[in-house]
């Protein structure tokens, strides 16, 4: 046995064991950085990849095709667009100008004393989970509908074809209705945080000039804030037509297009959600998926817009 | 109520004591542990399953069910993937799904009839409706209660003009195409624009989820009606309509006049028995009756357990659950080609 | 127009009166302890509770966490101390446009990725989960790590300490309060999901506790959506039942989060 003089290393000094903490540290989040970038493209390539036997089967015209039969297998989107869009936008027309008033009460109107509790009343809003206002949409609006508004709404607007119908507890009324009330609290805590970042300078220069509380918001405000605005109308629109589950439960799953508001209609993601475990055929899975991928593309495209506004606003406003 | 604490309580021990082993022996299936078997599948049956989960778990086997009401649809799904240990469905797997499940033995596991249920007020229990009445309902092609076609069955009886909704099952049932099966034997119209499947193209009415969601939407809405096994109807007191057979009668939906239909039954290419539209020489046979299968792997890890649940649940003990929730006991004939087909499960 | 704005405000407000209301009022006949101790029962008996889907919501939402909360924190980091600025916009936008991904759209990727042929388990749920918590914990703790003023790190650098020294004995301990709140936050947020159990951990919610997250276990959200769909009056109370439980647990978090946040950034402005 030999005995070999054992090498002596440099002990592990503390500043060298953080250093190799530095590149440790350094490393680790950058993966994390990383792995963030790969979720998302996994994110597109395993939703695209579930879609693939639809997309390669329908295409593009699958956006256009109303057929939704599992005895011919053959699917087509464009009823749910259709109540995609409709939903969506009637949501919005409701939603929109409530939640830009109640930013502006926020901001500008409140007394000090109410900004607290009502801001917490709206942020609260926005946090009762979806199933729960599906579960009061099904069990509470959609009754209070079919037995007390829409037969209001039919004898006094039925003139107008779309509002014309027999009342239904489930349809596309009770899934705006729904809607409108997520998309609130989401533009009103937006447009809340733009009508307070408008230079106050701007807004005093306004009054000092003599114009009136209205007329300062309608001339230097709203103007200051319109891009923002357009992106939190974006970001509504993208929570709107991603809505699956409590839109599910109140929209009555019909396989048609709605012949008018009050009746059973469908989303693409409430179908998606209705229909995806248990699909008669492969094909079908497949086309649900495709229906993933039309929202996915959506709501990247709305994202990716409104944070573009976003970013264009905060530069401009010197933030950047 | 006693009952189910008992059930609950013996099946947590199960479960807690399985859960060291399952996360051991991971397989595919619904994990590697002996003492719980998972399936999921057909609403239908599902009262039925449930009395056996409560029951088969104080046996001494001791052998936990999980089973998840999903749907046929979802039943089938999940067996084809084998990430259950069995999948219940009352439709039969299409050619094209029984390829796809690799092997998979499909077992008729109860009957029972498939009721029609309507909410419409004035109008009474036990509305005669027949077939080809029920298909132009369900087109859309009769939309109210008072439509002479109705009226003409129903003579004496008052029936309001309200607007016919129909309510069909939006996910993959088993008792869609049992009913869609019956529609389009009666009505080729049916036939021409619906067709038979586990998820129709209803061209009208409210679609909801599981037999559970059908039955609530035909309770919320005035004039709707829908189709769903007998058992909810009887669990929730509903009005039900009588259906007129081949021979021209209106049989009461129950035991017997399932029996008597699943004596007149024809039987498929692929072993699986249609008991719609039984001929008129059945005068009393139910028009819409149905098997529901389960489903189970010829080669399972957990065979012998498989086995031992399928045997309680065609045999005596578990068919006795069956005549109060309106699922007759399986007739001697069909016991015993189910023993023949559970002898095939090997691992 | 102060009076619209006061009234479409007072909308809001009566709204959320509304809901909370009939939500609290219909589901306070089902409050016992029977709701918390018990299982749900089989079919067409009454009775039962909903104990099996608490115990999985916390299951599966501890392992969202433990998934998010490192993640999100790191990513954090990584945005504050290494990245150049156009690298932390590129990853805060995609942090945004990941929040903004439909759920649904998130369970249809999760059952592809995780439960195609192996099965619905409470792990693929909880990833799903910790997916919709990330941007959460990632934007909040970045908040809360800029706050901590530059002196802190100027100073670590000064006495030689390196960047991850910095961060990890400086920087992070005053922050931790922030990071708390994210994670409060986003668990709250976490705990009200649906979509992104639905194909995950869906089929089950069945008449037993279940404590292995290799199988799909029960949940509260699930057992609302199914219960919400069901003829029953009795099924329908449990349902409320257990959407008031959820509300509370959701506006308790969200609530107990904004007040801790408060709190955090009075601490750190004390620092500076």
């Amino acid at each position: 046995m030999t005995t070999e003089t054992p090498t002596v290393h440099a002990p592990m000094t503390a500043r060298r064991r953080w250093r190799f903490g530095d590149v440790a540290l350094q490393g680790i989040a950058g993966l994390a950085a990383v792995g963030l970038a790969a979720l998302m493209v996994l994110l597109v390539y395993e939703v695209v990849d579930q879609a693939h036997l639809s997309l390669s089967e329908f295409g593009l015209g699958f956006l256009n095709s109303s057929v939704w039969n599992t005895v011919h297998d053959e699917y087509g989107a464009a009823d749910l667009i259709f109540g995609t869009l409709v939903t969506a936008v009637v949501a919005l027309l409701i939603a929109v100008p409530i939640a830009i008033a109640i930013g502006l009460f926020l901001s500008e109107l409140a007394p000090r004393a109410l900004r607290t509790p009502v801001g917490t009343m709206v942020e609260l809003l926005a946090a009762i989970p979806s199933v729960v206002l599906g579960l009061w949409g099904i069990l509470v609006l959609g009754p209070f509908l079919n037995e007390h508004i829409e037969p209001f709404m039919i004898a006094h607007l039925g003139f107008i074809p779309f509002l014309d119908g027999y009342p239904s507890p489930v349809g596309l009324l009770p899934a705006c209705l729904v809607l409108t009330l997520m998309v609130v609290p989401i533009v009103a805590s937006i447009s809340r945080e733009l009508f307070s970042s408008v230079p106050s300078d701007l807004k005093q220069g306004a009054m000092a000039l003599g114009a009136t509380r209205w007329e300062m918001v309608r001339g230097v405000a709203m103007p200051q804030v319109s891009g923002g605005l357009v992106a939190a109308v974006m970001l509504g629109f993208g929570r709107a037509i991603g809505e699956a589950i409590a839109v599910a439960q109140v929209i009555g799953g019909s396989l048609t297009r709605p012949p008018n508001i009050y009746a059973p209609a469908d989303t693409m993601a409430s179908r998606l959600a209705a229909q995806y475990v248990g699909t008669a055929t492969s094909l079908q899975k497949a086309s649900l998926a495709y229906l993933a991928v039309i929202l996915l593309v959506i709501s990247l495209l709305t994202n990716v817009a409104a944070q573009v506004i976003v970013r264009r606003m905060q530069r401009r406003m010197g933030h950047g | 109520m006693s009952l189910a604490v008992a059930a609950v309580a013996a099946a947590s021990a199960c479960g807690s004591s399985g859960s060291t082993t399952t996360v051991t022996q991971k397989a595919a299936n619904g994990g590697g542990d002996k003492s719980v078997l998972v399936g999921a599948g057909s609403t239908f049956v599902a009262p039925l399953v449930s009395q056996w989960e409560a029951d088969y778990v104080k046996s001494p086997a001791a052998v936990t069910i999980t089973y998840g009401a999903i749907g046929s649809g979802g039943g089938i799904d999940q067996i084809t993937a084998r990430t259950v240990d069995f999948g219940a469905s009352d439709a039969p797997l299409s050619s094209d799904q029984a390829a796809a499940c690799k092997g998979c033995i499909q077992i008729p596991w109860s009957l029972g009839a498939v009721a029609i249920t309507y909410n419409v007020k004035g109008v009474p229990n036990k509305l005669h409706l027949t077939g080809p009445v029920l298909a132009d309902m369900f087109m859309g092609k009769i939309s109210s209660w008072n439509d002479p076609a109705i009226a003409k069955l129903n003579p004496g009886v008052n029936l309001p003009d309200t607007h016919i909704t129909p309510v069909y099952r939006s996910d993959g049932s088993g008792t869609s195409f049992a009913f869609t099966d019956w529609l389009t034997k009666v009505s080729p119209d049916f036939a021409n624009s619906v067709g038979t499947s586990t998820q129709p193209p209803f061209p009208t009415g409210t679609g909801a989820e599981h037999s559970s969601g059908v039955v609530a939407a035909v309770q919320a809405t005035d004039g709707a009606l829908t189709y769903v096994d007998l058992a909810y109807v009887q669990a929730n007191g509903l009005n039900y309509a009588l259906l007129q057979n081949a021979a021209g009668n209106y049989p009461e939906p129950g035991t017997k006049s399932v029996l008597a239909a699943s004596t007149v039954g024809t039987t498929n290419p692929d072993g699986s028995i249609s008991l719609v539209n039984p001929p008129a020489s059945a005068p009393d046979a139910y028009p819409d009756a149905t098997f529901t299968y389960v489903i189970v792997p010829q080669s399972s890890p957990k065979a012998s357990t498989l086995k031992a649940f399928l045997e309680y649940a065609v045999g005596p003990k578990g068919q006795a659950f069956g005549p109060d929730l309106g699922y007759p006991k399986l007739p001697s004939s069909i016991v015993a080609s189910d023993q023949a087909l559970i002898n095939k499960i090997g691992s | 127009m102060e009076a619209i704005a006061t009234a479409a405000a007072l909308l809001a407000a009566a709204v959320l009166a509304i809901v909370l209301f009939t939500l609290t009022k219909r589901a306070l006949p089902a409050i016992n302890t029977d709701l918390f101790t018990q299982n749900a029962a089989p079919f067409g008996q009454t009775g039962g509770g909903i104990k099996n889907a608490i115990v999985g919501t916390i299951i599966i939402t501890g392992i969202a966490t433990a998934i998010a909360l490192p993640a999100g924190v790191l990513l954090a980091i990584f945005n504050t101390e290494f990245a150049p600025r156009r690298l932390a916009d590129l990853i805060s936008l995609t942090l945004n446009v990941l929040s903004g991904v439909p759920t649904i759209v998130i369970g249809v990727f999760i059952f592809g990725l995780v439960v195609v042929g192996r099965g619905q388990s409470a792990y693929a749920g909880a990833l799903g989960l910790s997916i919709v918590m990330l941007p959460l914990v990632a934007r909040a703790t970045e908040e809360v790590l800029r706050l901590v003023p530059s002196h802190l790190r100027e100073g670590g650098m000064a006495l030689g300490a390196t960047r991850a020294r910095t961060v990890i004995t400086v920087i992070l301990p005053t922050a931790v309060g922030g990071v708390v709140t994210a994670t409060i936050l986003a668990v709250a947020r976490a705990a009200g999901e649906t979509a992104p159990l639905l194909f995950t951990t869906s089929i089950f919610v069945g008449t037993t506790v279940n404590t292995d997250p290799s199988q799909a276990m029960a949940s509260i959200p699930m057992v609302i959506f199914t219960s919400s769909e069901q003829p029953d009056p009795h099924a329908q109370q449990q349902a409320w039942a257990a959407a008031l439980v959820l509300v509370v647990i959701v506006l308790v978090g969200s609530i107990a989060g904004r007040l801790l946040s408060l709190r955090t950034r009075r601490q750190i402005e004390q620092v500076r």
